[in-house]
Parts: C-alpha cells; structure tokens; sequence
C-alpha cells in the first residue's frame, strides 16, 4: 500500500516580506501538516536553523544579496523537489520592479552613506539562479493552494499549476467586470488565477499580485491596447503592468508596439 | 397553444404565487450595466428591461464548480454526489436562453444521461419573457427569436399585462390552480401582440440569410483580417463563460491533507485557454492563440443536428462581454461579405 | 438514473515492461457480474481513474475476445499516467467505459487487413490485430507494420517477433521497421515504406492506421499510390478528453461544417472525414 513515510519539507524565505511563510503558517489544517510532514527548516515557525535534505522546499522571496544567493543554492543542493513560493520567488516580486539606474537612485536614497553588510542587488526571481520545479503563485499564495500543493506532494505526484487568467473565476462567480464597466486598468486578463477573484469581488481592479501568466500567453499587448482605447497613456499603462510583472522580458516590447504610432507624445511628458 | 392573459395588476401576484412552485430566480440589476439572476426575495427587485445576465442561465443546471464525487482514496471507492435539487423558478427567459437550455438539453440528456444535469433540469420551472433587441443581438439570423417549445409558461409584453403563452403540463398547473390571476385574450390583446413583435422584427441590427455562413467561415479562415481580431483577444474566456451554450469543464481531484480522502469537482473551464487542447506529452492541438481564437467560431457556428441550429443562439453575451471589444457578430457579417466576394473571384 | 461517471473497480493482475517509458497492464473486474456482462469493439477506449488523481482516456489494447480482463497500454507522461505507471499486481483503479466508436470490425471479415502502426500507434492496432487472430477464419491476409525510432521503443516488440515464423504460415506478415536505429537488425525506414511489403491484396484490403498526427498524409498517399481503396481506410485519434461521453467538450474537433466529439463519434474515423476537416489531425 501506499508509503507511510513522512514527507520531509523546508520552508525558507530570501528577501521578502514573509507574507508566504505567514500564511503557511497560518492555514487551517497547520496541526495535520505538522502531523503528515517532517518539517526539517521553518525559521518562522522554529529554532532550528540548519538547511537539511529534504523531500520539498517551499523558497519564499526574491534573491537580492549574495547571501541571498549562496543560501538558496544550498536549499536547491539539499531539495529534491524545489517550489518557488509567492511572487517575489516567481516574479521577483515588487522589489524586482527596480533595475537599472532607477535602482541606484532608490538605494541611495534609503540606504544613503550607512555602511551596510551586504551588497544590495536588484530583486530577481529565483529561477534565475537555480532550477524551479514547480510554481504557487499568489501575493501570499491562497490557502487552499498550499494546502493542494502539500497533498500533492504527499500523494507522491505533483501539483497542475492552473495557466488561465483570473477573469475566469471572476466570471465563474458572476462578479460585474470592471474593466468593461468602470474602464479601470484591471490586470485579470493577465493574471494567473487561483484567487477566486479576490479584488474584483469587492470591486477592485485586479493589481496583478499573483503574476502574470507563464508561458507566452500573458497577452500585455492585447491589453494595453484595451487599455490604450480606454485612454490611458503609455506611462499608465506601464506603471500599472510593472508593479508585478517589470522582469516580464517582452513586456516592455509589447507595451512599446502598441503605442509606437504616438510614442513621440508621450515621452514628452 | 392554450393562451391566458395576465393584467398589469395582477403582474406581482403572479411572481409571488410563482415561490409556492419553487425557489424563485430572476434577473436583477447587480450593477450599474450588468443583471445576473438571483434568489428573488422581494419581487419588487426583478428587472424586466434586462437584456442580458452576466451569468448565462445554465448555471443552474452546469454550476461553474460543483463535486462530482467524494473519494476514499485508500479503499479506491468514490461516493456520487447527487444533490436532491429542490424546485426551482426560473423567470423572465429569452427565447435565445430557452434554445440554449434545449441544446444544453439535448447535450446532457440525449446519449450517456448526465445524472447532475438531469436531476437539476427535472425540478426547474422556465417562464419565458418576451424582449426587445440591442445592437449585439442577431437571434433574428440563428432562428432562435421565437421558441414554440421549451418553456412551461411565456410572458408576452402587452401594453397592459402580459399575454402567455402556456407550453408544458407544468404550465398548465399553474394556470388551472391560479384562475384568479388570469382572464381571457381579447382581440386587442392579439393586436398588441402582433403589433409587438412587428416593432422588434424590425429592431434588430442585421438581416438576411445566415444559413451558409458555416461554410463562409470555413472558406475564409485564411482571410488577414481574423489575425488583426485575434491580435486583439486577451484570451480571458470571457466569451465562452457568458455564452449559454458553451459548457466545456474540466475536472480536477482535489485531494486532502491527510491523503485519506480527495474530492472530484468540475468548473467551467474555456477553448480560450491554452490547456484546453494539450495532450499528454505535450503536443497542443491549438498552439496559438489563433487557433483558440478561431476555435470559437468555429464551434459556435457549426450545425447541431438535434435541434437543426447552429451551438451559437444569437444572444451577443460574448460580445457585449467581450473586455477587448471584440464584436463577433461584425466578424461573421465580414465573413459573410468577404466570404461572398471571394467564392465570386474563385 | 445511473451515473455515467460511475467506475468499476478493476484489479491489476500484471505489469510487463514494453519499453523505458510504456508498460502494460493486465486487468480484471472486481465484480464478477459486470466481469460477466463487460464488452468492448477493439479501438474503443475506457477512462482510467485514479483515486485522488484524476482520470485519463486509455485506449484498450487487447482482443474483446477474453471476457472479464483488458489490456492498457500506459505511456508515462502526464501526471495520472506516471501514477498509473507505478501500479503492482493487486492495485485498485477505477474504470469506465468502454466509449467511443470503435473500428467497424465487422465490415473487415472476409477481407485482408492492413495495420499501420508508429510509436504508442501499436496500441489500439493491437485490439484489432488480436482480435483478428482469435477469429482468424474471418479474416484474409493480415500484415502488421509497427514501427518506431528505436528498436527500444517498439511496443510489443518481442511478442510480435516470437510469432513471426508461424504467422508467416498462416498468411499474417510482420514488419517490425525502425527509422533512427543503426543498430536494429531488422526493417529500416518509415512505416509507409513497407506498404509495398504487406502481404494484403489493396482491392480487398481494410487499413487501420495510428501514430502521430503528422504520419498520416504520407501513408495516405503511399495507400493510394498502391491501389487501396480510400473509402476502406480508418484511422483512430486522440484528443484531451475529460468525460468520454460527449459533455465536457474538450475532445470538439473540426471545423464548422464538420464538428466532431472524438470520444463518441470517434476516436475511428474515415479516410475521407479526415481529409475533409482540416482540425481532426
């Protein structure tokens, strides 16, 4: 039958928030988890602080120093499984919205003539840096993903990572669509589902916290478009795209294609 | 057809005495564009000038999500879950939502009877309401204005009430229990009748035959201009979620902490998206979004042999729905023109 | 009412490895009624289920011939499929079916029959292939093309070369072809290409035909070019299916004059359906 052994997982957090780790730590069957997993690293929730092998690790946050990176390719090392956790980990999360000189500037800006210890990086998602099995987004992930994450794994397989956008649950629900109605840069076309349309629930627009959507079918030129008709400006609609999804690579390109014809005015600004 | 009338004054009566048949479902306004059918506590609330709800009807009988089955997962054995669906009312239906529901019908209950449908189909009561077109709508073109059948009981728009017409044994009970509620058609209210329904003949935005325009699709899938429509689709599904007809669902098995037990659901699920054509190891029958783009079209405009229509019923959900402004109606009618033009040059 | 999704329980009885990465699987009906009772047209397919995991469409591989036991031939990969991959003797999975239209079988007797078959395309052929064999009076001529890449990855590869001497006797040609294996001792080169080796007669030739999507205009042509009769070629599909039974949708095919559910009006379709539905392959 079926193998009792206890499932080993780590939970670990680079920089970030530790939004993720909270709601980890925070779902309801928490005791049946603690019960059903060897947790062998949870910094959050124990003392112990020492990066073990384990069967999956839980990468919370984006790598923005050195150690950052030294410490998350130990957990790849000791992982037989890996899933990145939370925007900042798929994405790179709000803090990967700075790159470039903008960077600089708003490093010196907060961090100005202190010395500090570690070398400041642009926030970059980890799957840069080391191979990523599986995916759960979310800003912080949803309760009852961890939770079908966790059995998945427990049942010996694996997760289906959903790659349809949000409107589908907003319209599952029958919420009013914002973006039709009130015309106001709602990001759900974009944006991977999985929160049961928590902001267009209560009338929202949605930000786009949970990241956009993998494999090419992120549509950021369709929308901007809608957008664009709606009358909003190429900053605005970049600004807005950016706040999840700058490490995007085409986003930029998608956004320029579609206002290439007026792109003179509204760099003028 | 037995015919009653129901005057204006008797309107609130009648929507009252309608909850003793069932829960009562009708349109009201959710915000300041869309309508969506909701329990009617207070009947004062239901919006007679809707057009169109933002949730097609069928999600009473095809829940957006629903479990299938609760499974034990060590013992292998998976426990049916078949709600005893109490009677339900549904009022103020189009009569391109009754279509939908007899393709829907004839999908679910013809071959391999879906028991969650049918248990759904058997307690809900259709009352039918007639309306009037907006420029999205083109059931003119699909036939599917007027329904003879389909309804228990449909409400006619007449200056001073309503005429019904009475299609079903259910109806009929609620005619015979109710005599209070209704008098007899006089010949003013034939006349308003036809007067009526002259006015919306003559609404609609488009006329002519559409009955070749699945062959004119076919003929022109090459055509540069659906690439320029395509380019503009967002891939949300809005489309196919607001449409009546569509119903493709996946099916997930959702297991629990503890690995004893899962749960199987289906939801609504849309060809809009890339999963939907992937198959194991991974070769995609539409790769592109183009490919899914055209895929509704195609699906929609073809023949559905039951009911000798098309899967598309000319409501224009998915283009008044549509974020992206897509107007599917213009693109047929392009086909229809385009499509002409080059069956001439060829 | 019964329910449509409603599973038999059936227990693994075998597992035999046909290559790294395909096995197959020997099941039995729990219950000895539905054991009894349970039939199926070869080309038919069943829904596997796996508790806690979902459900795939597995075409059946063995002959309708042995009552109350089948034959799936699993590929591992998906998800459910590697589940199903890791299955021993005496596991429990739920089963439904059998669904879809199946080869027309009974139109083939007293014809000679051509079986072309590339890749995971040998399983649903084996269905017909077997069950040729166990009413081999019917039947004229028989040849089995089955090919593949590697010599590794041939299904049924030793079971179809042990009866290779004998089945020569009894008229039935077998021709095992690889397409990328300098070490395979065999037949080299496409499936099509031995068409000219088959021992059938095309006048009074049936072809069943299955692999991957881009095989089949070419062994239509070759068909053609040796004289078979198109209207006598069939071909059997696969599409993501999550019903079998012609509600979920995702298996709708075609185009908008031909919209077809390959899990009831397929997954066998006609040579000539096929050429007229740009969306079918």
């Amino acid at each position: 039958m079926r193998d009792k052994m206890k499932l080993k997982i780590g939970v670990h957090g680079l920089t970030s928030c530790y939004g993720c780790q909270l709601k980890m730590a925070s779902i309801k069957e928490l005791l049946e988890v603690v019960e059903r997993f060897d947790i062998e690293y949870w910094y959050m929730a124990s003392s112990k602080g020492e990066i073990k092998h384990v069967d999956v690790a839980f990468v919370e946050g984006s790598v923005s120093t050195a150690e950052d990176e030294k410490e998350l390719k130990k957990i790849r090392e000791n992982a037989d499984i890996l899933v990145a956790i939370g925007s900042c980990a798929i994405h790179g999360g709000v803090q990967g919205m700075l790159i470039g000189e903008e960077y600089k500037e708003i490093f010196e800006e907060i961090y100005g003539k202190y010395e500090m210890d570690f070398e400041g990086r642009i926030g970059e998602p980890i799957k840069n840096y080391v191979d990523v099995d599986y995916f759960l987004p979310g800003c912080p992930p949803e309760e009852e993903e961890v939770v079908y994450y966790l059995a998945c794994f427990a049942l010996g397989s694996y997760p289906e990572e959903k790659d349809y956008p949000v409107c589908s649950e907003c319209r599952r629900n029958g919420y009013p669509c914002i973006l039709i109605e009130k015309g106001e840069m709602c990001l759900g076309p974009l944006t991977v589902a999985g929160c049961n349309a928590r902001c267009p629930s209560h009338n929202v627009a949605c930000i786009g916290c949970r990241g956009p959507l993998p494999y090419n079918i992120a549509w950021f030129d369709s929308l901007a478009k809608t957008f664009k008709e709606k009358g909003f400006s190429k900053e605005d609609v970049r600004k807005r795209m950016e706040i999840f999804g700058k490490q995007y690579e085409k986003m930029d390109e998608m956004i320029e294609k579609v206002f290439e014809d007026e792109g003179g005015e509204t760099d003028q600004e | 057809m037995r015919y009653v009338k129901l005057t204006e004054e008797k309107l609130y009566d009648f929507l009252e005495k309608l909850k003793e048949y069932g829960k009562l479902y009708a349109p009201v306004k959710i915000s300041d564009k869309f309508y969506d059918r909701k329990e009617i506590e207070n009947v004062e609330d239901i919006a007679f000038e809707y057009v169109r709800t933002i949730m097609p009807a069928k999600k009473f009988f095809v829940p957006p999500k629903e479990k299938m089955f609760d499974i034990d997962i060590e013992n292998g054995e998976y426990k049916e879950n078949v709600e005893n669906v109490e009677p339900f009312v549904l009022f103020g239906m189009h009569a391109c939502e009754i279509v939908a529901l007899r393709i829907l019908d004839a999908i679910y209950m013809d071959e391999f009877a879906d028991i969650y449908y049918a248990s759904r189909r058997k307690a809900g009561i259709i009352i039918g309401l007639s309306c009037l077109p907006d420029e999205h709508c083109f059931c003119n073109l699909r036939r599917t204005d007027f329904v003879d059948i389909g309804f228990d009981l449909f409400l006619h728009e007449l200056p001073d009430g309503y005429l019904i017409r009475v299609g079903s044994p259910k109806g009929h009970k609620i005619v015979d229990e109710n005599p209070s509620l209704f008098t007899q058609v006089t010949q003013k209210d034939i006349d308003a009748f036809r007067e009526f329904e002259e006015k919306r003949q003559k609404m609609f935005r488009c006329y002519g035959s559409f009955d070749n325009i699945r062959y004119l699709l076919e003929l022109t899938m090459n055509d540069e201009f659906w690439d320029e429509e395509a380019d503009k689709c967002l891939g949300c599904g809005n489309c196919t979620m607001t449409c009546p007809t569509c119903r493709c669902y996946d099916v997930q098995d959702i297991p629990s902490i503890d690995g004893k037990e899962a749960i199987r659901i289906r939801f609504w699920d849309s060809c809009q998206f890339r999963s939907h054509g992937l198959v194991a190891g991974g070769h995609n029958f539409r790769p592109t979004k183009k490919d899914r783009f055209l895929n509704r079209y195609v699906c929609k405009n073809s023949y559905f042999y039951p009911l000798g229509t098309s899967y598309c019923v000319g409501c224009g959900n998915c283009t008044y729905f549509c974020p992206a402004g897509i107007d599917f109606l213009g693109n047929l009618l392009k086909v229809r023109s385009v499509g002409e033009a080059e069956v001439k040059n060829g | 009412m019964d329910n449509v999704y409603a599973l038999y329980k059936c227990r693994v009885l075998r597992t035999y490895e046909l290559t790294d990465d395909v096995r197959l699987f020997l099941f039995r009906f729990e219950n000895p009624e539905i054991a009894e009772s349970w039939t199926f047209v070869p080309g038919q397919f069943v829904q596997l289920s796996i508790a806690g995991m979902g459900e795939v469409p597995i075409s059946i591989c063995s002959s309708p011939m042995r009552r109350g036991f089948f034959e799936l031939c699993i590929k591992k990969a998906g998800r459910v499929t590697s589940k199903i991959f890791e299955l021993k003797p005496g596991d429990i999975v739920g089963v439904r079916g059998p669904y879809g239209n199946g080869f027309p079988v009974d139109k083939f007797e007293g014809n000679d029959l051509l079986l072309i078959a590339a890749g995971i395309g040998m399983a649903p052929l084996r269905s017909v292939f077997t069950y040729a064999l166990d009413n081999r009076w019917k039947f004229g001529n028989i040849t089995v093309i089955n090919s593949a890449r590697f010599g590794k990855k041939l299904l049924f590869k030793k079971e179809l070369e042990a009866m290779r001497d004998v089945a020569e006797a009894e008229n039935i040609r077998i021709i095992q072809t690889v397409t990328r294996d300098p070490d395979w001792p065999g037949w080299v080169g496409r499936a099509q290409e031995h068409i000219r080796h088959a021992n059938t007669k095309p006048e009074k030739s049936y072809v069943c035909v299955c692999g991957p999507p881009q095989i089949y205009t070419d062994v239509f042509n070759k068909l053609i070019e040796h004289g078979y009769d198109p209207r006598k070629i069939y071909v059997t599909l696969e599409r993501r299916m999550k019903c079998g039974v012609g509600k979920c949708g995702h298996c709708i095919a075609g185009s908008s004059t031909f919209l077809k559910y390959i899990c009831i009006d397929g997954p066998v379709f006609g040579y000539y359906d096929i050429i007229s539905t740009p969306g079918l392959i």
